[in-house]
Order: C-alpha cells, then sequence, then structure tokens
C-alpha cells in the first residue's frame, strides 16, 4: 500500500488493507450505492451518521457523512449548513439548477470554508471519513467533497509529567500530532522549520511528522532517515516506541539511540543543534535522532540555570550514573576479594553487622536488588494513593524488619538504596533502565571476578557503546571521536556566550550560533 | 566496505595508551639506577627517530603495512619471509604483557583464581573489541586516555600529598650516573617501550589525515616519554634505588604505602585499573599487528576472522613460555636484548636504508 501522502494530501490506494486485493472502486453517481457502500465497509459501526438532504424542491439529493467522536459537532454542523447553503442565489436560478450546478455550488461554498478536498474513490473517502472529515455525496455525481472537521475529546496541553523542570517552559505535548507540532512552531518562528508528514502502519495508518530545520540539520541524515522511515513495513504504529524499535541501527544492544522527550523546548532545542524531530500521532513522545549517549544526561533546564550550577549538577548526575552502575558491584566486589581495600576500621565495622547475616554478600545484594526492583515496578502500576502505601511498606518496613532480622547487613541496604536512588537522577528514563539491567550483569560479574571483572567488562562496555551509531553519528560523541569544540557542553555547561558554534557532527556548514557570523566548519563524521 | 579510518587524536591516544601500558607499572631499564627517570628523556630522542623512520616509509607507501613494503623492498621471497618473522615475536610480546597483567593480580588479591581464568577473560576482551573493528578500538582508546590521565592525576597527586616523595633518592646526578642512565636508555628503553612502535606500523594505513601522521604521533611519545619519566621519577623517589630495582611492580609497592589521614589507604585498585587498562590496549596493538600481517602475508580477505586463532595462541604461550615469574623476568631481559632490537630497530631502519638505496638509485622497476 502506498504510504506516503507527502504532497497531494490525498492517498491514491489501490490494495485493500484487510485482503489485500485490489479493492477500490471509484465512487458510483448513485447516491444509495454509495451510501450502502461506505457502511458496508464499516461494517455497519453506529458512530458512522449519514444525513440526507433534498435540496432545492427535491431536485439534488445530498448526504452528508461523518463520523460521531472524532468530529467537532459544531464544526460538522457548521460545515454543512454553510456548504448546503443557496441564499446567495435567487430563486430564478436555484430552480433552474441541475445536479451538476448544485455540486459546483456547493463545492464552491466548501471551498470558501478552506481545508476541503475532493476524493474519487471509497479509499480516499473513507481514509478522510476516519480521520474526521466530514463528506458531502452528490446524487448524480462520481465525486465527493470533504471539509476538515476533526475534533473530538482531546487531552488539553498540560504539565509535563516524566520531564519536569523547576525552570522553564510548562508545557508538554498531547496525544494530538498538529497540537504537538503548532508547540514547537511557537517556539521556533522561523520559515526554515520544515515538517514532512507521513501515513505508516498498515491498518493504523498513523501519522508521522518529521521535523528539522533546512540548513541546520544535514541534508543526508534527513535523507537517510526518511528512507529509513519509507522501508517500515508494520500493521500498526501505536506510539513512537514501536519507531524508535523499528530504525535502531543496533538492536542487539541495551542501550537506547533515540532520545524521547515530552517537552517542546526540548525539540525545539534538539532541533536547533541540527537534530530531526519525529513526531507520532496519539503520544506525547517525540522521538529525537541522532542521538548521543550523553544527551540522556542533558536536561533543557540545565540551559536556562547559571552555568555554574548546571554544570555542577551534571557532574553530579553522571556521578549517579557510576554509583547506579557500579555500586552494588564494587561492595560486592570489595568484601569478597579485596578486604584490604577498606580501611581497616571500616572493615571491622562492615564484618561485625555481616556478623549474623547467613548469606554471602552477593546474594545479599541480589536480594536486596530484586526486592528493590519489585517495589518500584508495583508502585509505578499502582493507582497513586496505594503507590504510597507500597513505597512505605516496601521502604520502611522490609528494609527496616530484614537488617533488625538479621537477613541483611545495614551496610547493604544504604547501598542498595543509594543505587536506587541513583537511578532515579538519570533524566531519561529509558537510559535508567538501561543501566538497571546492566546493573545486575556487572553485579555476578563482581561477584565472579571482583574488580577485575568489573574493569574488563568496562572496557568490554565502551568498546561496545563505542560501536554504536545513532543515524551514522557515533553514539559517544563528543568523547570518541573526540570534538574539542563540543566539550563545552558534554560534561561542563560553559556560558551561553562561549557557545557560539554549533555542535560538530551534527550539521554541516552554518555552525555559528549567533546570526551573519558564519564560521563554516566542515563536518567530519569519521572522527 | 568503508575503509576504517582513523583520527589524529584517536592516535594520539592510542600511542600514548601503548607506551604507558606495562612499562608505567613494571620497572623500566633493567638496570637502571636511580637516574630511570633521566634514561627514559634520554630515549626519547631515539624513540621519535625510530617513529620518524616507520612514518616515513608509511608515507612512501600509504596503503601498505610493514609486511606489505618489506615485500615491495627487499623481493618477495626475502619479504615475505621478515614479515612471517614477525609474528611470533608479536604474539610473544603481547602474551609477555598478558602475563605480567596476570601475575600482578594474583599476586594483588587473586591468589586463589587460576591464571587461565583471569588471563582468558582479558583475551575474550581482546577478541571482542577486535571483532568489532579498529575505528571502535581507537574510540575505546580514545575514552580510556581520558580515564587514564584522571586516575594517574589522582594517584600522583595523592602520592605527593602524602609526603612520600624524597628528593635524596634521586639526586644527586654524578657524571657516572649520566653513563649508566645513557647505558640503560640506550638500547633497553629505547626498545620498550619506544621500539614496540613498530606495532603501529599496521595500524597507520588505516590513518586519515597523513599530513598530521608526524606531528602527531611526536606529540603522543613526547608527552608518554614525560609521564613515564615523572612516574618512575615519583616512584624511586618514594621507593629508593634499592627497593625500586627488587620489587616486581614499583608502581602498586608505592600506591601501598599511602595513608593520607587514616583513611585514604590502599589506593591499589587505581594501580590495577591502571595496569588492566594499559595491558589491554598494549595486547589488543598486539594482537590487531599479529591479524593484520597474517592477513596481509596470506591474503586472507576477512582479517576479523584470524582475530580468535591469535588470541588464543597469545593465551596460551602466556603461560606455557615460563614457568614462574622470575624465570619469566630472566627471558624477557634475554628476548628484550636480543630479540627485540632487531624487529623494532634494525629491520625497520635496514627497510628504509634499502628503500632510500633503492630509490635513489632507481633499482625499483
Amino acid at each position: 500500500m502506498d504510504k506516503t501522502t507527502k504532497e497531494s494530501g490525498q492517498a491514491a490506494q489501490t490494495v485493500d488493507s484487510a485482503g489485500g486485493k485490489p479493492h477500490n472502486p471509484p465512487i458510483s453517481p448513485d447516491l444509495e450505492e454509495n451510501i450502502t457502500q461506505i457502511k458496508a465497509r464499516l461494517g455497519n459501526s453506529p458512530d458512522l451518521i449519514i444525513r440526507t438532504y433534498e435540496l432545492i424542491n427535491r431536485t439534488a439529493r445530498v448526504a452528508a457523512v461523518y463520523m460521531i467522536g472524532i468530529t467537532d459537532r459544531e464544526m460538522v454542523d457548521h460545515f454543512i449548513s454553510h456548504v448546503m447553503s443557496f441564499e446567495s442565489l435567487n430563486d430564478d436560478i436555484r430552480l433552474a439548477a441541475t445536479t451538476a450546478e448544485v455540486y459546483s455550488y456547493i463545492k464552491d461554498n466548501a471551498l470558501s470554508i478552506g481545508k476541503e478536498k475532493l476524493v474519487q474513490d471509497i479509499n480516499g473517502l473513507l481514509e478522510a471519513l476516519l480521520s474526521g472529515d466530514t463528506i458531502i455525496l452528490v446524487d448524480g455525481l462520481g465525486e465527493a467533497v470533504s471539509g476538515s472537521t476533526c475534533g473530538g475529546e482531546v487531552r488539553p496541553v498540560s504539565e509535563a509529567s516524566t520531564q519536569v523542570a523547576i525552570r522553564g517552559s510548562k508545557e508538554s505535548f498531547t496525544e494530538t500530532i498538529s497540537t504537538n507540532i503548532a508547540l514547537v512552531r511557537k517556539i521556533i518562528k522561523n520559515p526554515d522549520l520544515w515538517t514532512e508528514t507521513m501515513k505508516l502502519g498498515d491498518v493504523t495508518h498513523t501519522d508521522i511528522t518529521i521535523m528539522y530545520i533546512h540548513g541546520i540539520a544535514d541534508e543526508e541524515t534527513i535523507k537517510v532517515f526518511k528512507k529509513k522511515l519509507q522501508e517500515i513495513k508494520v500493521d500498526s504504529i501505536l506510539e513512537s516506541g514501536y519507531i524508535e524499535q523499528i530504525i535502531e541501527d543496533n538492536k542487539y544492544s541495551p542501550f537506547p539511540t533515540l532520545y524521547n522527550t515530552e517537552r517542546p523546548d526540548s525539540v525545539a532545542g534538539n532541533l536547533l543543534d541540527g537534530r530531526i524531530a519525529i513526531f507520532v500521532d496519539g503520544t506525547p513522545f517525540v522521538l529525537i535522532a541522532p542521538t548521543t549517549f550523553f544527551m540522556f544526561f542533558h536536561t533543557v533546564e540545565d540551559y536556562y540555570q547559571r552555568y555554574d550550577i548546571s554544570t555542577l549538577i551534571r557532574l553530579l548526575r553522571f556521578l549517579c550514573l557510576l554509583i547506579s552502575l557500579y555500586g552494588p558491584a564494587i561492595f560486592v566486589a570489595a568484601l569478597n576479594f579485596h578486604q584490604e581495600m577498606i580501611p581497616t576500621p571500616l572493615l571491622i565495622n562492615l564484618a561485625s553487622q555481616r556478623e549474623g547475616v547467613p548469606f554471602p554478600a552477593f546474594v545479599e545484594a541480589v536480594m536486596m536488588e530484586v526486592t528493590f526492583e519489585i517495589i518500584r515496578e508495583a508502585g509505578v502500576r499502582m493507582p497513586s494513593p496505594i503507590g504510597q502505601t507500597v513505597s512505605i511498606i516496601g521502604g520502611l518496613v522490609l528494609g527496616t524488619a530484614a537488617v533488625q532480622a538479621g537477613i541483611v547487613s545495614p551496610a547493604m541496604v544504604i547501598v542498595v538504596s543509594l543505587t536506587g536512588i541513583s537511578s532515579f537522577a538519570t533524566p531519561a528514563f529509558n537510559m535508567a533502565l538501561s543501566i538497571r539491567m546492566l546493573r545486575f550483569i556487572i553485579m555476578v560479574i563482581a561477584a565472579f571476578m571482583g574488580l577485575y571483572g568489573i574493569a574488563i567488562f568496562t572496557i568490554m562496555l565502551i568498546a561496545h557503546m563505542c560501536s554504536l551509531r545513532s543515524l551514522g553519528v557515533p553514539y559517544m560523541s563528543p568523547l570518541g571521536p573526540f570534538v574539542p569544540e563540543n566539550q563545552k557542553d558534554t560534561f561542563l555547561r560553559s556560558p551561553l556566550t562561549f557557545m557560539k558554534i554549533r555542535k560538530r557532527l551534527l550539521n554541516k556548514g552554518n555552525s555559528s550560533t549567533a546570526p551573519g557570523k558564519k564560521t563554516a566548519k566542515r563536518n567530519s563524521y569519521e572522527h | 566496505m568503508r575503509k576504517e579510518a582513523i583520527g589524529p587524536s584517536q592516535l594520539f591516544a592510542m600511542i600514548v595508551l601503548f607506551e604507558l601500558g606495562t612499562a608505567l607499572v613494571v620497572p623500566v631499564g633493567l638496570e637502571s639506577g636511580h637516574a630511570v627517570w633521566l634514561s627514559i628523556l634520554m630515549a626519547l630522542p631515539g624513540g621519535i627517530l625510530l617513529y620518524l623512520v616507520f612514518t616515513h616509509l608509511y608515507l612512501q607507501f600509504p596503503d601498505l603495512i610493514i609486511s606489505g613494503y618489506a615485500r615491495k623492498i627487499l623481493g618477495p621471497w626475502i619479504g615475505w619471509t621478515v614479515g612471517l618473522l614477525f609474528l611470533p615475536v608479536l604474539l610473544y610480546n603481547g602474551s609477555r604483557n598478558l602475563r605480567e597483567a596476570g601475575d600482578l593480580l594474583i599476586s594483588a588479591s587473586y591468589d586463589k583464581t587460576p591464571i587461565l581464568i583471569i588471563d582468558s577473560i582479558m583475551i575474550i576482551a581482546v577478541m571482542y573489541i577486535l571483532s568489532l573493528g579498529i575505528e571502535v578500538f581507537a574510540r575505546t582508546a580514545e575514552i580510556f586516555f581520558w580515564i587514564i590521565i584522571v586516575m594517574g592525576l589522582i594517584c600522583i597527586f595523592i602520592v605527593i600529598a602524602a609526603g612520600l616523595v624524597e628528593l635524596k633518592n634521586l639526586f644527586p646526578i654524578h657524571g657516572n650516573d649520566l653513563w649508566e642512565a645513557l647505558g640503560s636508555a640506550y638500547p633497553n628503553i629505547w626498545i620498550f617501550p619506544f621500539g614496540e612502535v613498530v606495532c603501529f606500523t599496521t595500524i597507520l594505513p588505516h590513518f586519515s589525515k597523513s599530513r598530521k601522521i608526524k606531528k602527531t604521533g611526536i606529540v603522543a611519545i613526547t608527552l608518554s616519554a614525560c609521564l613515564l619519566s615523572f612516574t618512575h621519577a615519583i616512584e624511586m623517589g618514594v621507593l629508593g634505588e634499592n627497593l625500586y630495582s627488587r620489587t616486581t611492580f614499583p608502581m602498586f609497592t608505592t600506591i601501598t604505602l599511602v595513608n593520607v589521614a587514616n583513611f585514604i589507604q590502599r589506593l591499589d585498585a587505581l594501580v590495577m585499573l591502571t595496569l588492566i587498562i594499559g595491558v589491554f590496549f598494549k595486547m589488543t596493538v598486539y594482537c590487531y599487528a599479529a591479524v593484520a600481517i597474517t592477513a596481509d602475508l596470506f591474503k586472507v580477505r576477512d582479517s576479523k576472522k584470524l582475530v580468535i586463532p591469535a588470541a588464543v595462541v597469545m593465551l596460551f604461550s602466556s603461560f606455557v613460555s615460563a614457568e614462574n615469574y622470575p624465570v619469566h623476568m630472566s627471558e624477557g631481559k634475554v628476548f628484550l636484548e636480543n630479540i627485540l632490537p632487531i624487529f623494532c630497530a634494525v629491520i625497520p631502519v635496514l627497510l628504509f636504508l634499502i628503500h632510500r638505496v633503492r630509490k635513489k638509485f632507481g633499482l625499483y622497476r
């Protein structure tokens, strides 16, 4: 099936999605037949509304077809009444009008509303109908007018729930793609902000829009990306996560190679860095590509606060990354293999705590970590009032009781809870998930091989991360490959006035962020 | 398939990590006295000259590795044989690094773990990274370069802060010491670690900016010489000549003496990490060099197929080559004095000279 509806806005569909056989009759001149056909194709769904009118002394029979629920009631009524009003015509013409003339009046009337289009075949009609359009069919004509009356219940723009910022815009994306695009357009008022739309999903026909700033984003990347999107062949796209998983370069990696956000200002900032945003209808999460590892530890708020504070907070986040990856592993390794590394008084303290504990440190750590993961997972799915109960039971009762019962040592509880809290400090949830998973692997390795195992695993892990690419951009840039000018905005966040040159690796030319001061630096993708 | 490319900063990081590798941890220069730090600096010019020989040959044959241009310069038969002779040397030297790391780990805290396990874990990592390609390896090196620098700074700062360095262990330097230093600089320190850069002749064809090749390498070698000299000066300053020459791993011994405020003590982990990272990168370079030369000699299209055999040979030779560490060290002395100079210096310089002669007299057809 043809998925691209970019230029014309009309899908020329030739294959029936359900049967896979060509089944796309043109709209017949017989109104009754059309109505029967539409009803049959939609399986007599009760939300399909067909209103028939007999206009102008019953010479012309007209039907208005729309779906209730996905259309705006007022807009439908307005559209129908506007289209079918013939007050402006004098009686002579009105009475003498032929069907064709009536139809052309209707067309003219619809045109004055705007967003109208003509459909010639049943599939095009159905697609318009299911997108929330109202269709006007006229008896005796093999053509129909459709007008956009899209509406229905939508969630209003509300505050971001997963990427909260103390300072900065409180807006977050909604489930409606047009609202989402508008939210970004409101921030970047520039004609170079380009969007392209396509429909994906053989069954769901989900609207996908890619957005980039022409002249900043790399043309080659956009081309590669569009090709990738067009190659997608799936039945359904229910969330941007589907696209993320399908277009990922490396499917066997624990690391996410696409970034998602629900904040319009984050999207705007990334677009200005030369990245591409992918909007998917029905989800507030917008994908951003190409993605690098360090993006997951940056937030938009870093740029809103003063640079010294932002830098410290960023460093803190990287420290939290290390703790949440290695915390329990290093503790287990130190207790099992490297007791001599712990200062003697502390070692005696730890040993006396562990005196009554019947398990090896590794078992103890895994038990606590698994318990922690259970509490967290249960807390996420619970309705919020019960969620709190779970966390109290989990945190207080289990933690304290486990220590008092002598099943785990208090030090282990401290390590595990520190690890847990650190993992919440990662701003991106999908990266935090990957780290959670890796933490267990590192713990197992630490139990068998101590620090040596951890070191070797880390070398392999970093080598793996260096081998990843997101849309051709190395995942670990700007550290490996090392890009000196991007160091101002990786671990550190230098003052805004220092960041005159736009980040490399993402854009060719036009690299100055200050207008009129173009320092055309050639981009190099290899190193 | 696209040719893998390495940028200047990546080559830089690789050379520094390679030079520091084991040289940071084990004593260098065999019988050098308290002026070891001076010997390292004395060996630096020789190291740079040797590097310039390699780069000259690279610039003459930008697409060929050493066994490739050996065949061009010496003719197919002799050149092929010379290339083949490199293989055991590279594999053995790589396995020596593995042995040293394994022994340090066992003496540090893995006294109950079989050396086979420790060595094979390292080898698995080498295989993995080489299977990802030299470009990924170069990027990883770039990241670990910073990790090593940060860890080194922490170690040096803490050792100095602990007030352990005694300058009387380093000075005075008499005229006699100078000659002694020069004696240990050439050929020993010149060959290990500087001469070992011969491995990079197999990596240079991947270098993307051949204009910067000399500058990158010279800066990298100079930096690593300075770091090595400084580190060994500190080790010597802390331990004194007697202890320095007797310990197997002077850096390890140095760091165990640290005790700041009864809290910062036993930073062995940092030294172990330095050694693991250094050995890992050095071994990977050796393994890559061996693989590249084998692929070139036997015309293997997909050189990644050779990674596993080469790594396995390295693994086993690491513990069958010597029954214990003292034997390993004495073998190393023989190897370093008699065999390594031939491959690191004599053969490349001969290639260079013969190439100049043939070119001058138009002996190339």
